[in-house]
Parts: structure tokens; sequence; C-alpha cells
């Protein structure tokens, strides 16, 4: 035992190799569910996480007070003034709802309709590598959260797609990870491309709408929706705002650059959306 | 020294590691310097490598391979025979080519980040995901900035290997 690391160098080495075809061959076997050993040691370490998240949000709340108290004023004075307009909005809003539904009675149209089913989660952990972005939720299977479900903000803006989940918690692939591809349509023009993270984009907080129509007339701050093509993922939610539009370096296609409207740094409590159902 | 001490020594490295993971997983990310965050755990496996030698270097990295591919998101396997062999590779260099020193573990540091992050380029490479200059944008900057740290790591378990390292008595 005593000269046991330096003996055997060469049997450790062969045993790494095992347990990295091991961790491998279960990755892939389990698809989107965590493998055992992440489980137990995610499920393990989730209070301390969860701990350190607390004191560092804490720490954050106390430095916003403390140096960017003017700010923080500033920006309250803001959203009351936005607070004002969204009200006048919602008033304006409702009208439009019920001419709305006049209209859809007048052409006959059936009526879709979407349940969706909420799982709130508190983020625990940020992405810890430049080569992705993503999220780590308190919530896993045993809230029968599930690989692929959709994670909102609370005023409905998507942050992201559930790409592992464990026991107690689960990993989120935010909009503007390069391993997300979804099916994005712009508001006002209904201009439909594929959303898609980039690594030029992902340290800037930002995506691409690729593949857009050659005669798509898209300006800044056009809103970008998901289409829910395929009804993989709800069609409707807010993603973001176009910053500009450009031209694939081949020159073959044009591409949006959206910057997303969730405020990844900052989110502390999300929704997972469980089940959503389009009844037509 | 006796199996106790061993369990003991290796007790105080995995201690040493906790801070080093809790920064790197839950306080740099959300710092980031222009969208880069830095990766701390290669270099708590280099500091280890060349410290200790070639042999205690491939068991750390072992370790800490199998704690990234367990406690982090998007794992694949290949950290934890990566590591090994790293810190096999480091171990031995700082042992017969290099110094055990600062600017030895620098050296080694940077060589694994740069291999771990070529090998990440390749991948992406291969699968498409983006074309070089893209991921080299993101592979440059990251390297770098986990340099930048690579003081205060080696200064942390060179404090350890002070206290427990080598054949010590712990």
């Amino acid at each position: 035992m005593k000269d046991f690391l330096r003996k055997n160098g060469i049997l450790l080495l062969v045993i790494a190799l095992l347990l990295s075809i091991l961790i491998g061959v279960t990755s892939s076997l389990l698809g989107g569910n965590a493998d055992p050993l992440s489980n137990v040691v995610s499920t393990v370490t989730a209070p301390i996480r969860s701990g350190v998240s607390a004191v560092a949000n804490w720490a954050e709340g106390v430095y916003n007070y403390v140096f960017r108290y003017g700010q923080i004023q500033e920006e309250l004075s803001d959203l009351r003034a936005q607070v004002a307009e969204l009200e006048d909005q919602v008033r304006q809003g409702q009208e439009a709802i019920r001419e709305n539904e006049q209209l859809r009675q007048l052409l006959d149209l059936q009526e879709r309709r979407r349940d969706f089913v909420f799982e709130s989660a508190r983020v625990t952990e940020r992405s810890t590598v430049n080569w992705e972005s993503t999220l780590t939720l308190d919530k896993g299977s045993s809230a029968d959260v599930e690989a692929g479900d959709c994670v909102i903000t609370e005023t409905g803006v998507l942050v992201g797609v559930v790409s592992k989940v464990g026991y107690n918690w689960s990993t989120v692939s935010t909009v503007i990870d390069t391993g997300i591809e979804m099916g994005g349509i712009v508001s006002r023009t209904y201009s439909a491309g594929i959303l898609e993270g980039s690594f030029d984009l992902m340290s800037q907080g930002k995506l691409r709408l690729s593949y857009l129509p050659e005669g798509a007339q898209l300006v800044s701050g056009d809103e970008v929706l998901t289409s829910g093509r395929g009804d993989v993922y709800p069609s409707g939610l807010v993603v973001g705002q176009v910053e500009g539009v450009f031209t694939d370096p081949s020159g073959q296609s044009r591409y949006a650059v959206v910057v997303p409207e969730a405020q990844l740094d900052n989110l502390i409590e999300v929704f997972v959306i469980k089940d959503f159902a389009i009844v037509e | 020294m006796t199996r106790r001490d061993l369990f003991h020594k290796w007790l105080i490295y995995a201690l040493a590691l906790v801070p080093v993971w809790l920064m790197d997983a839950q306080i740099l990310p959300r710092l980031p310097l222009f969208g880069v965050t830095p990766m701390l755990l290669p270099l708590a496996a280099a500091a280890v490598a060349v410290l200790e030698g070639a042999y205690a270097g491939t068991g750390f990295g072992l370790a800490v391979g199998l704690w990234w591919e367990a406690a982090y998101p998007g794992g694949f396997g290949g950290l934890v025979f990566g590591l090994a062999l790293a810190g096999l590779i480091m171990g031995h260099l700082s042992q017969y080519v290099l110094r055990q020193s600062f600017p030895g573990y620098l050296l080694c540091a940077a060589g694994l980040l740069c291999a771990l992050d070529g090998l990440r380029v390749a991948r992406g490479l291969l699968t498409h995901a983006a074309d070089l200059g893209a991921m080299l944008r993101v592979a440059a900057p990251e390297v770098l900035w986990s340099l930048v740290w690579s003081p205060l790591v080696w200064l942390l378990f060179r404090a350890v290997y002070r206290r427990v390292g080598g054949t010590r008595l712990a």
C-alpha cells in the first residue's frame, strides 16, 4: 500500500480508461437522463450548491444595494413608467382580444388552446464553461421534469430547454447554447427561421435566427417567438428581439442576430413547462 | 508513511480541491471577463502532478476527471482518462525535464489547457459545430484567462504539499 501509487501508475491509467469508457457508454445509453454517478454526485452536492448560490445571491444583492443605489433608483423610475405604459397596453390588449375573438368567430376558425403544466424551480448554478451556456435547476425527475421540456420566466420568456435530468436537479441548455435548435418566427413579418446558438455570439449573450427567407424584411427590435413547428416545443414563447440582419459568409443565406429577452445572468426562479397540448 | 498518513494526505488534497471547485462552478461564472470564465480544475490537476510526481499525478488526475464528469454538465467520460494521462505526463515532465517549480507548473498547465481546448476545437470541427476561427475565439481567451488564475491554485496546492506532500508524515 505504501508505494501503491508509485508502482501502479499504469494500472491507474487503465482504471481511468475503463471508467471513461463506462461513463461514455452509460451516458450514450441513458440519453437525456443523468448517469448514476452524476446523479449521485449532483444529488449529494445539491444542498452545497444551493447554499453557495444563496450566499452569492445575497452578496450580489448587498453589493447592488450599496454600490448601485443610484442606478437602482433610476431603474425604479423607468420601471414605474413602463408599468404605466404596460397597464395602458393591457387595456388595449383586452379590447384587441375581444375584437380578435369576434374575428375568429366570423372566420369560423377553430380555436387553438394550449394547456401548460408548470413546475417552478430555482436556479442553483450557472454555466461553468465557455463552450456551453447552461443553468442547473433544483427540480428533476422527482418533480416529473423531463429532457426536452421548455423553461420560461414568470413573464413567459423562453430561457432554454432541459437537456439532462437527475433525481432532484436538471440541466437547462439556455437559448444561446450551441446545442439549441428550434423553430423561430418573427411576429411582425411571420418570417420563419431556425433559432440556434453560435460560438461567435454566445459570449455576447446572443443567438441566431438562421435560414431566413430571401424576402424577409426584418428591422432591429422585431420580436422573435418560437414557431412550435413540429410540436416538439410550444409555439408563441417570446425568445428575444432582432438586433441586426446579416448575410452568411457563404453568401447563400441570411441570418438575424437575436438578443434574448431573458436576463440569463440574473435568473433566480424559472418555470418548467412539463406538458402542453394543442387542441385543434 | 503509514496507510493512515497516506489517507490523511490525500484527504487534505481532496479538501483543497473543494474551494477550487466552488470557485470554478459557483463564483467565477457570475463574474465573467468579456464573457469568458476560467477553468480551474485542470490547474489543480497540473499543480499536484508537478508537485507529487507522475504516479500520484495520475491518481489525482483520475480523481479530478471523475469529479469533473460527475459534477459538471455535458460530460462524456473522456476527461477521466484524459486527466489521468495528463497527470502521468506532467508528472514525468516535471521530474525529468522541467523543474518542480512554478515555471514548470505554468508550462504544464498551459499545455494541458491547450490540449483540452484543442480537443474541443477538433471535436467541434468534426461535428461541424462552427468554423475554426469562431472556436479559437472561444478557446484562446479561455486558456489565457485560466492561466491568470494559475498562481492562486499553485499557492494553494504548494501550501498543502509543504504540509503533507511527498513522503512527509501528516
